[in-house]
């Protein structure tokens, strides 16, 4: 059934010939892709967002009654936080400190989310002109989210921190442990390349590490959730329970330092 | 002309579709391959260029919302387009079991080569997820396919 006759020999010849051109193509093809899909994948994601809202209706009144108590609590606590953090610069200047600049913060909301089930990427509905530029860490008020890797006009590319191709370096919040945080696909991220005597316990707050070239300082990224040993046994690795959900992730932040 | 359009536009909302699939219907991560069906599906009543030129737009449309940077979907689909053009003239239009297996089949296929591929560029898939993706989504894609037949079925009419 399959014996290569010259006719097949041509078809294939011409697949490989148009895939090949098509490929070399792909970047600027991509670019338009993003722009001719971006209103219906804006459109659906509005009406996603409001059907979800009616369905849930109750569970949504009960939580925004929970989340009004909880905005008071945070509300007296940010209080008594800006007085520390007024007096923390006083002192800070008074030693001669460097004053770190604060980020700019654009926010975006996710229109997209990765097509197959072998990467985890979204798109966003900000791009260039919106100043966001490959490499930008992207945020969300719970964590870490991931980076920018490809941004078009008005749209861009974010890849997760649970994708497997990313590597996050970081630190243990309590002992400054550093560590490589990978994706898995999973729900959970990896730390990788522990020593065996490193100083990290289940519960464990884990951050962004000054190393990272990409991402700022001091970023949450999980906690700590399992710890174990790895195959070769030279090593240990622990499992992080992302800070951010990412699997239902709708608003991101994307720092323009 | 009128098939290309209809066709062109099956693509579109195909695309929108499988990259904004709602959570609720993603069982264990896993989504089904909507433009990997399209082609394979067009294969049984159209010819083969037409079939290839769809194989090619779906899998440039795939890639270009996946990170990595090469066309490998593209590829792929034409690829499993041809090896089905090849065993469509001994397959009955109107078995659609016989087409689910094929999908499912060329499902598994395509997400082991992307796994692989994933693999073999360094990425770290534990084997329980890299097992579930492969058969949930692969399982997923062919039982949504018969909705498609149907669609490509009443374009070719």
């Amino acid at each position: 059934m399959f014996k290569l006759s010259r006719k097949t020999l041509i078809n294939f010849i011409f697949i490989a010939c148009a895939v090949f051109l098509v490929s070399l193509f792909s970047p600027f093809f991509k670019n338009s892709a993003q722009k001719t899909l971006k209103p219906q994948l804006t459109f659906i994601g509005a009406l996603k967002r409001e059907c979800v809202g009616i369905i849930f209706y109750h569970r949504n009144m009960v939580e925004l009654a929970r989340l009004g108590n909880e905005t008071d609590n945070l509300r007296r606590k940010l209080f008594d936080l800006r007085e520390v953090a007024q007096e923390n610069a006083r002192l800070k200047s008074l030693l001669g400190f460097k004053q770190k600049s604060p980020y700019r913060l654009v926010a975006a909301r996710v229109i997209a989310r990765s097509p197959d089930s072998w990467s985890s990427s979204v798109i966003i509905d900000k791009g260039r002109y919106s100043g966001i530029k490959r490499g930008m860490a992207v945020i969300n008020t719970q964590g870490l989210v991931g980076r920018v890797i490809e941004s078009a006009d008005n749209s861009s590319k974010v890849l997760l921190i649970n994708d497997p191709g990313q590597g996050v370096s970081s630190i243990v919040q309590r002992s400054r442990q550093e560590g490589l945080v990978s994706g898995s696909l999973g729900a959970n991220l990896i730390m990788r390349y522990l020593p065996d005597e490193a100083q990290i316990a289940v519960g464990d707050i884990i951050i962004t590490s000054e190393l990272s070239q990409v991402y700022p300082k001091g970023l949450l990224v999980g906690k700590v959730v399992n710890i174990g040993k790895e195959f070769s046994g030279l090593s240990r690795y622990a499992v992080v329970k992302p800070a951010a959900q990412l699997s239902g992730i709708e608003e991101v932040l994307v720092i323009i330092p | 002309m009128k098939k290309w359009l209809s066709i062109f536009f099956v693509i579109i909302i195909l695309a929108t579709l499988q990259l904004s699939w709602p959570a609720p219907l993603s069982f264990f991560n896993a989504k089904p391959d909507l433009l990997l069906i399209l082609p394979l599906s067009l294969v049984f009543y159209f010819n083969f260029k037409f079939v290839l030129a769809a194989a090619i737009l779906s899998g440039l449309l795939k890639d270009a919302f996946l990170p990595a940077g090469m066309a490998i979907n593209a590829l792929l689909f034409s690829v499993w387009s041809y090896l089905t053009f090849r065993l469509s003239s001994q397959i009955s239009t109107e078995n659609n079991y016989v087409r689910l297996c094929i999908i499912l089949i060329i499902a598994l296929l395509n997400n082991t080569i992307l796994g692989m591929q994933s693999l073999s560029a360094g990425s770290y898939i534990p084997a329980g997820i890299f097992l579930r993706n492969l058969f949930i989504s692969s399982l997923y894609t062919a039982a949504v396919s018969p909705l498609i037949f149907k669609l490509t079925k009443r374009i070719a009419a």
